[in-house]
């Protein structure tokens, strides 16, 4: 601990306390209490209810979006988790130049316009789309399917690839903090390779896979243009829900509420990541 | 250990269809500024610059860019600078009081952008601020800060805590120590800090939606074209984008090896 | 030693330190003299660093007071006490060179540049690192950051130069190279050091005066030579090199000696006149191994000396010397130790009867129990 004189210590405290204060823990504090106000036509009744979270839980259009969604973006953090693994292990197998230029290609489509990435998604999901052409060109399928078009289908698709990279990168980090005398040890006692995969690697990136899949989930349980876009009527999730309500629906303190609601789905998944993440003997991200 | 070599033509084979998945609509985008296009069709196949010159003319869309790098930037700079205040701060306090920092400044970057974005949105009609690019900036200050302040503590940590000491031992008063021991120690991870940051501001589009008013940024303008259709200029601009991050990324590998022998 | 009288410098009164309900520093009362070489020695926890972070500035005293000249300086800061660090892992600025590190504190302090490069350059020569000092301390050895180090502490002049384990990192021989030089550096320019360290053996050789302490008390100030004879408790007896401790209890104390009743007999030793050991005290007999001498039978021992009848357990050839594990025959329980030159112990073997041990009394000590 460094001495300052007695005056500026408290000060410099207080400080960083007010600008911590004014930019994140008040507006969620005025977020909270959002979500325990009501409507009356175009002004905001203060007086507390708990009116915006009986309506949520009751509602059977309401409570069928939720699971749908928690479903949906669960979904897509497990497949995306899935995918993501082989190709890290791929990644961290190489080394010098092709590594870094792999990494580079996989991490640098996330600089690249998000708009963009969906917009181009949808023309090439569509039924005169690229994707089908080409299943049509190569005999895969007779007629142009909707298997992709404006629906929950495609919003699993086009998160999974976006958010891809967001799964690979943990992943990456947690198989090179695994040092290689692990495998040569576990090879010494001749475990095959495989074995040395499931035994070993696997458990070591226990962190890694966590954060993934809490990252995953979080990011697409979060995101409301995707499927705005390309999700048509049959594409509704929750996230959509909150935000008509601060739109078209103009229903803040019910938005409000609804977002406490996703917030606390959030904080129940970091929490099962930290679990998940630990591995057995202490040693952490 | 060495892989077996199905191993490893299975795990190039699965990266390379990840990653043809993922250049998909990038290939497209950019297909989309050298080809004709309508409603995803390629028109014809011969390629045209006319969607660079478009470029120029539109506008909307060049002014769209300038508030994005005018958010962008001053975003940036407010973030390293309080990252690097509230990097100080918890390093030299230690402890309950870092805690506490790092858990309130993780917290807008945990949540999901919405819920940040919502909660702003909430605070800003409270105390009476209209939405406008200031709100925007405000916002984009709130999620990117958490990244800022993770890379500057990081650097602090590992520079100690007895460079600080020795610095106070010998006699410099608190502002020559920070200014001739720690930011000289700091300056590469403010660089990439700052980048990491302009990068997220620059493509922000969901806190963006809920706070801004009649500005708009670059996505937010690319989410408006979303419904008639996006014009090729913008598609002019995002293969400009790319070209320039994958010449920095030629660039940053051909500096890195100049560096390692 | 000097025959000037020593001046005080600084003087921890009372001191205490404790974070939250552990109390690593208790009811401290150290007086440092000017120019002197003082080595804290003690183990980890023992309280030794605190005193050194608390007279650095960089941790306040929860109890007591801390003077300078006279004045308290408790809520000095660190940027202003006349003190300088010389920190165990060097903390040098990665950033600048060896001279840019060794000129920071002149510096900063707004020395002019002419005055800097002179008080610099006759630093690095002292610690002999001129031709380097354009180096940055990642191209340099443990042992030349260290000397940068040093020099970075002593060209500000200070009132007392503090180190923190500072060798602590070293290698046996660089570390022995370096003490020396660090006792002939203090010795040139006069300064006090005030030198932290668990390594008694390194206490011995630096220090003028070595302050014991154990769990956040001192046990005992003197010079070496004084707390190797003379040691004032048991603890500080056996933390000293070996050293033989007999259980016993007191049966009378007159002019400096004192007869105690031990499993061996009856023994005389000398004691410290004004520790007020009294009759029926239980106390220890301390006796060096290299005092005792291992007799055959028909050698004999000189007056006033105790001498009893050993049988040796176990011999040990360690290069110059030679260490004896052996029992006395009226008590075969107790198991002490000798050490003698090997030429001297060739001849003696294990199991031999009718040996003696013999040993002076004025080599002897009696500690409290």
């Amino acid at each position: 601990m460094t001495r300052l004189t007695k005056f500026a210590r408290p000060a410099t405290s207080l400080v960083i306390y007010a600008v911590l204060a004014a930019l994140i823990v008040v507006p969620f504090l005025s977020f909270l209490a959002m979500s325990f106000f009501s409507v009356e036509g175009v002004t905001i009744n203060r007086t507390p209810t708990m009116g915006n979270f009986i309506r949520a839980f009751t509602d059977p259009v309401m409570m069928s979006v939720f699971w749908r969604t928690i479903l949906l973006c669960g979904a897509i953090a497990f497949v995306t988790t899935l995918i993501a693994y082989p190709v890290a292990v791929f990644i961290n197998g190489l080394q010098g130049v092709a590594r870094y230029v792999l990494l580079t290609a996989t991490t640098a489509p996330l600089i690249l316009s998000y708009v963009m990435k969906i917009y181009a998604f949808r023309s090439i999901l569509g039924g005169n789309g690229l994707l089908n052409r080409m299943l049509l060109a190569t005999g895969i399928i007779d007629t142009p399917s909707s298997f992709f078009v404006f629906n929950l289908n495609a919003v699993f698709l086009v998160l999974a690839v976006l958010l891809a990279p967001f799964a690979i990168l943990p992943i990456l980090l947690s198989l090179e903090k695994i040092p290689a005398a692990l495998s040569e040890a576990a090879a010494d006692l001749s475990a095959s390779r495989w074995t040395i995969f499931r035994t070993v690697t696997v458990p070591l990136s226990r962190p890694g896979i966590a954060t993934a899949l809490s990252f995953t989930f979080i990011m697409s349980i979060g995101d409301f243009v995707t499927p705005q876009m390309v999700g048509g009527p049959n594409g509704f999730t929750f996230g959509r829900i909150i935000y008509s309500q601060f739109g078209l629906a103009f229903n803040w303190p019910f938005g409000a509420a609804l977002g406490v609601l996703m917030a606390a789905v959030i904080v129940v998944v970091l929490a099962l990541a930290m679990r998940l993440g630990r591995v057995p003997g202490g040693a952490s991200r | 250990m060495t892989r077996s070599l199905s191993a490893q033509v299975g795990l190039a084979l699965i990266t390379a269809l990840l990653l043809i998945a993922i250049y998909g609509p990038i290939g497209v985008t950019v297909a989309g500024a050298f080809l004709p296009m309508k409603g995803g069709i390629i028109q014809s196949f011969t390629p045209s610059l006319a969607a660079f010159g478009k470029l120029s003319t539109d506008t909307g869309l060049i002014r769209s860019l300038m508030m994005t790098l005018a958010v962008g930037a001053v975003a940036t700079v407010i973030s390293v600078m309080l990252a690097t205040a509230l990097a100080l701060f918890s390093t030299e306090r230690g402890g309950t009081h870092a805690r506490v920092v790092t858990l309130i400044v993780f917290l807008p970057f945990v949540m999901p952008p919405m819920v940040t974005g919502l909660s702003l949105l909430i605070f800003f009609r409270d105390v009476g601020i209209d939405r406008s690019l200031l709100t925007v900036t405000i916002g984009h200050v709130a999620i990117i800060l958490a990244i800022a302040y993770r890379g500057i503590a990081v650097r602090l940590t590992d520079l100690g805590r007895s460079q600080i000491e020795a610095s106070l031992d010998l006699g410099a008063s608190r502002w020559q120590t920070f200014h001739r021991v720690i930011l000289p120690n700091i300056t590469g991870s403010l660089a990439a800090s700052a980048l990491l940051c302009f990068a997220l501001s620059f493509d922000e589009t969901l806190v963006t939606l809920l706070l801004t008013g009649t500005e708009s940024t670059f996505p937010i303008k690319l989410w408006g074209m979303t419904r008639l259709g996006i014009t090729p200029a913008a598609n002019a601009i995002l293969a400009i984008l790319l070209a320039l991050t994958l010449a920095g990324s030629a660039l940053a590998i051909g500096l890195r090896r100049r560096s390692q022998p | 030693m000097s025959s000037k009288v020593p001046s005080k410098l600084l003087e921890l009164r009372s001191v205490g330190k404790s974070y939250g309900t552990a109390q690593v520093l208790k009811d401290v009362d150290l007086k440092i003299e000017d120019g002197e070489f003082l080595v804290i020695l003690g183990p980890s926890g023992s309280g030794k660093t605190t005193i050194l972070r608390l007279i650095g500035g960089f941790i306040a005293p929860s109890q007591g007071e801390i003077l300078l000249d006279g004045a308290i300086i408790n809520d000095l800061p660190i940027n202003r006490r006349p003190f300088n660090t010389v920190f165990q892992d060097y903390a040098l600025f990665p950033h600048m060179t060896v001279r840019g590190n060794v000129a920071y504190g002149l510096s900063v302090r707004g020395v002019p540049k002419a005055e800097i490069v002179a008080r610099s350059d006759k630093v690095l020569a002292l610690v002999s690192l001129g031709p380097l000092a354009d180096r940055y301390p990642a191209q340099l050895s443990g042992g030349q950051r260290q000397r940068v180090a040093l020099a970075r502490a002593i060209v500000c002049e200070p009132r007392l130069v503090l180190l923190d384990e500072p060798l602590a990192a070293l290698d046996v021989n660089l570390r022995r190279q370096m003490q020396v030089f660090l006792k002939e550096i203090q010795r040139e320019i006069r300064t006090t050091f005030l030198f932290i360290t668990h390594d008694q053996e390194e206490a011995i050789t630096l220090a003028d005066r070595i302050c014991v302490m154990d769990h956040g008390k001192i046990m005992q100030i003197g010079a070496p030579r004084d707390l190797y004879d003379r040691p004032g408790s048991a603890h500080v007896a056996r933390f000293f090199g070996d050293n033989n401790l007999i259980e016993g209890r007191i049966l009378s104390v007159a002019g400096g000696r004192a007869t105690l009743d031990t499993p061996l007999g009856t023994l005389v030793a000398c004691c410290d006149p004004s520790s007020g050991l009294a009759d029926g005290d239980s106390a220890f007999l301390a006796i060096r191994p290299e005092k005792i001498r291992i007799l055959a039978r028909e050698d004999p021992c000189p007056d006033d000396a105790a001498a009893l009848g050993v049988t040796i357990t176990r011999k040990e050839f360690a290069g110059p010397l030679t260490h004896l594990s052996f029992v006395p025959d009226a008590a075969p329980s107790i198991l002490l130790s000798a050490k003698r030159l090997s030429d001297e112990m060739a001849l003696l073997s294990l199991g031999e009867p009718g040996l003696r041990a013999c040993w002076g009394i004025s080599d002897t000590w009696v500690v409290r129990a």
